[in-house]
């Protein structure tokens, strides 16, 4: 049972008279339950291909199907501007949807908002999509959900602490508390260790590898091939299609780790 | 529920912000101060038109006035529309009134009116102080000069200061007037009578300190310590508050004489014709009371007298007609006012005035079509020249300007809040473009366009409300203190004097504010908060999550 699946994926900018293709052709596969990591060099579009997969960006053609429904317009009608009219079209009031119940995203730069404490940041994610009045009745579960992650994350002593006040660990692990907070269905992590250091992203890395463990479906993209271990499946990215990886290098023939160290919280 | 968390976060993390409203703060505060001020000058110009005049207006314009006044009461005053008519006459003159070791030449613009009717056409009885404490005793008929002494009657009573005093008390019908006063005043207010816009004389200090009723006014000591009414009876005459006291930067007035004070008005007769006649006529007056209609111009030279009085020495009541040729008598001459006040009876809508005038003003003229008056061709000269007008007519050409005025000043100031909207786009554009990469997280982690849009919105709405209602707490300060803030600066120096009283003829600074204009310029100052935010609402919303997030 499939996930995520993308078909023909294109994606290319227009760089004055000549285009830059990032995703040429580009199709993908993503098992529930599986940990994905994609690689590749700097520049190769990584990050592109997992906005377009997490619905945060729209490619000009091909398509990506979740619970088997496409994610995006028929390429002829694809918008590519964003504005308060996007209200109007239920493909994209569904795009929306999916990014606040669907799917998770992490960062490599965290992205927390810096006015929100640690608590606020995660609730944040409830918040959006509930009326004022329904936030009401929704917020003590909402409280109690993001209560129970921080803590599984192992940032329940810090709930009133500012991201600023944080350690780049510990924000990274702030930015997964709240990817998962609503519970999605896939999350998404752009290069989550790329600004940690060593020490700081092994245990961000073990956190992801316990919660993919716990059944959580994962897709990760990376240009660091020891961060790709952690993965049960790594796929390269290359001149804008995924390929099998290559021989010396393969990561994939593991579906599992070694002995999995604890995760430290 | 995003949406108010977030615009309530930032209002309060993002310090720029409080520049904006700051400004809002601002022109809200310029804008009511502005209305509150322009607008309590039309309203003070229509109250003294009101106060003073009638509902409608009878008058030629003419010193030499015109006739048949008694004769057209006569027919209007069965009309169910009127509620009171009455003659009024203007002159001038020189009022003179001393007390020991002053005193006071004044030229002055004398009023005849009656008394009794005048005060049931308009607001006249209300501006007078004496009428007030001792209710019933103002009159322009002949009256005594009522002399402060200690009730023979009364028993001493224990003071404070120890030692036993005997209350003072006046000569009757004020001293029952008072008493009456106090009674009434007790009643209604739950407390003893005190004269709030009087300064106390010596003589209430220390009944004061002894625990004593105080005696509103200023009135002389009996040489025989015993109440009594003093010196020959005369005419009652009212001043103008601002002859015979002196306004204090309280607004409290201190009188500098007396009441019943001996009072002399100089006047010249005027001919039909106009000429006047060089031969002064002197009358002696009892200052009566004073009269303050808060129109500075008027307060300050103005005194009232009886108006049947004042026709008299004015050459203007009946008098014989005397043929120019024989030197016969062939008549009477119709005695003349100089205007006729008309109080209507309330609730007559704007059209039914304006039609009950014209049929005034007809009436009037009709007159002459009346074989039983015969006027000489000068009388009926004044009669065609007589004209009705509503009270708000006659006051048009000021009350029009004015008006006007204070559009014009609104629209000026509105145009300067215009500087609070850019000022506001330019923030709030700024917030938006320091806060794309929040805005970018926000959409990626599921807020919409419109979300994203309406949290600068309510962004805007709020800097509105908050900047507005402070704004009006500002302009509301402002407006209450205006005089205080006066007063102030004219000790600074006179030159700082803003408010000009001989300028703007009242004597304060208008200081009341509007409820609905308030109200009115709260909504307008969160509308235009709001529009001021509409660009950077919309840039937000325009925004892509993948170019907000993409970089650090
Ligand atoms: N908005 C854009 N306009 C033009 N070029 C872009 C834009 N976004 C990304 N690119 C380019 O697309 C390529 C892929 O970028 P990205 O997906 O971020 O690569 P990666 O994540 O693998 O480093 C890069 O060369 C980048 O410069
Ligand atoms: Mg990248």
């Amino acid at each position: 049972m499939n996930e995520l699946e993308a078909r023909g994926l294109v994606k290319q900018y227009e760089m004055g008279r000549s285009n830059l293709v990032v995703l040429h052709d580009c199709d993908l596969l993503i098992p529930r339950g599986s940990f994905t990591a994609i690689m590749g060099k700097s520049g190769s579009g990584k990050s592109t291909l997992l906005h377009i997969l997490g619905a945060l960006d729209v490619p000009q053609d091909g398509q990506v199907f979740f619970d088997g429904q496409p994610i995006f317009a028929p390429p002829a009608q694809r918008r590519h501007t964003t504005g308060i009219g996007d209200v109007l079209s239920p493909v994209e009031r569904r795009r929306i949807r999916l990014r606040r119940t669907a799917f998770g995203f992490v960062f490599q730069f965290y992205h927390l908002l810096p006015e929100l404490n640690v608590l606020e940041n995660v609730l944040l994610a409830r918040m959006i999509g509930a009326s004022a009045w329904r936030w009401l009745s929704a917020r003590a579960e909402a409280r109690r959900d993001a209560l129970a992650i921080l803590q599984r994350v192992g940032l329940e002593q810090r709930l009133r602490h500012r991201p600023a006040e944080l350690s780049g660990g510990e924000r990274q692990r702030v930015a997964i508390a709240r990817a998962l907070v609503h519970r999605p269905r896939v999350l998404f992590a752009d290069e989550p260790t790329g600004n940690l250091d060593a020490e700081a992203g092994a245990n961000i890395m073990q956190l992801l590898h316990a919660l993919h463990r716990e059944g959580q479906t994962i897709v990760m993209v990376t240009h660091d091939a020891q961060i790709a271990q952690y993965a049960d499946r790594v796929l390269r990215l290359e001149h804008g299609r995924l390929i099998a990886p290559r021989r010396g290098e393969d990561a994939t023939a593991r579906t599992t780790l070694g002995p999995t160290p604890p995760i430290s919280t | 529920m995003y949406k108010l968390f977030l615009t309530f976060r930032y209002l309060r993390k993002q310090l720029i912000v409080h520049f904006a409203i700051a400004a809002v703060t601002l022109c809200v505060a310029l804008v009511l101060v502005q209305r509150s001020v322009m607008g309590g000058w039309v309203e003070q110009v229509k109250q003294r038109a009101r106060g003073l005049l009638g509902d409608v207006i009878v008058d030629n314009q003419s010193y030499a006035g015109f006739p048949l006044y008694e004769e057209f009461i006569g027919r209007i005053s069965a009309w169910p529309e009127i509620e009171q008519a009455t003659p009024v006459l203007y002159t001038y003159g020189l009022v003179r009134i001393s007390s020991p070791g002053f005193e006071m030449t004044r030229p002055v613009s004398v009023v005849g009116i009656r008394y009794g009717e005048v005060i049931r056409v308009n607001a006249f009885e209300k501006g007078l102080f004496y009428e007030a404490y001792y209710p019933g005793t103002t009159h322009l008929g002949p009256q005594r000069q009522p002399m402060l002494g200690l009730d023979p009657n009364a028993a001493p009573v224990p003071s404070p200061m120890g030692g036993l005093v005997r209350p003072p008390a006046l000569p009757e019908p004020y001293q029952s007037a008072l008493e009456t006063a106090r009674r009434r005043h007790q009643e209604r207010f739950g407390r003893p009578l005190d004269a709030p816009n009087a300064v106390d004389g010596p003589d209430n200090t220390f009944l004061r300190e002894h625990g004593l009723a105080i005696i509103p006014g200023e009135y002389a000591f009996s040489e025989t310590d015993a109440p009594e009414l003093a010196g020959e009876p005369w005419p009652g005459l009212i001043f103008g508050r601002d002859i015979v006291a002196t306004r204090q930067s309280d607004g409290r007035y201190k009188r500098r004489f007396v009441r019943g004070r001996l009072a002399t008005v100089t006047l010249w007769a005027t001919s039909i014709g106009g000429a006047v006649d060089p031969v002064p006529i002197k009358q002696a007056f009892r200052y009566a009371d004073d009269s303050r209609t808060g129109v500075y111009e008027i307060d300050s030279e103005t005194v009232y007298c009886d108006f049947d009085l004042l026709q008299g020495l004015m050459g203007m009541g009946p008098a014989d007609r005397i043929d120019p040729q024989t030197e016969q008598v062939v008549g009477r001459t119709p005695p003349r006012c100089s205007q006729i006040q008309i109080k209507l009876r309330p609730g007559l809508d704007r059209a039914a005035v304006a039609a009950l005038t014209e049929r005034l003003a007809r009436t009037y003229h009709g007159l002459l079509d009346d074989p039983s008056i015969r006027l000489d061709p000068r009388e009926q000269s004044l009669v065609v020249g007589v004209t009705a007008v509503t009270w708000e007519q006659s006051q048009a050409h000021i009350i029009g300007p004015v008006e006007r005025e204070r559009m014009m000043v609104t629209i000026l100031f509105g145009i300067m809040s215009l500087v609070a909207v850019a000022l506001i786009l330019c923030i709030l554009y700024m917030v938006v473009l320091q806060k794309t990469r929040d805005i970018g997280i926000v959409k990626a982690i599921g807020g919409s366009s419109a979300g994203v849009a309406a949290i600068f919105l309510l962004y805007g709405a709020a800097v509105g409300v908050v900047g507005g209602v402070l704004g009006c707490a500002l302009g509301v300060l402002t407006v209450v203190s205006l005089n205080d803030i006066q007063e102030f600066l004219i000790r600074l120096s006179p030159a700082l004097r803003v408010w000009d009283q001989s300028v703007y003829s009242f004597d304060s600074i208008p200081s009341e504010v509007n409820p609905v204009e308030l109200l009115v310029i709260l909504a307008c100052a969160v509308a235009t908060s709001m529009a001021g935010s509409l660009g950077a609402a919309l840039r937000a919303g325009m925004m892509q999550p993948v170019e907000a997030i993409r970089y650090e």
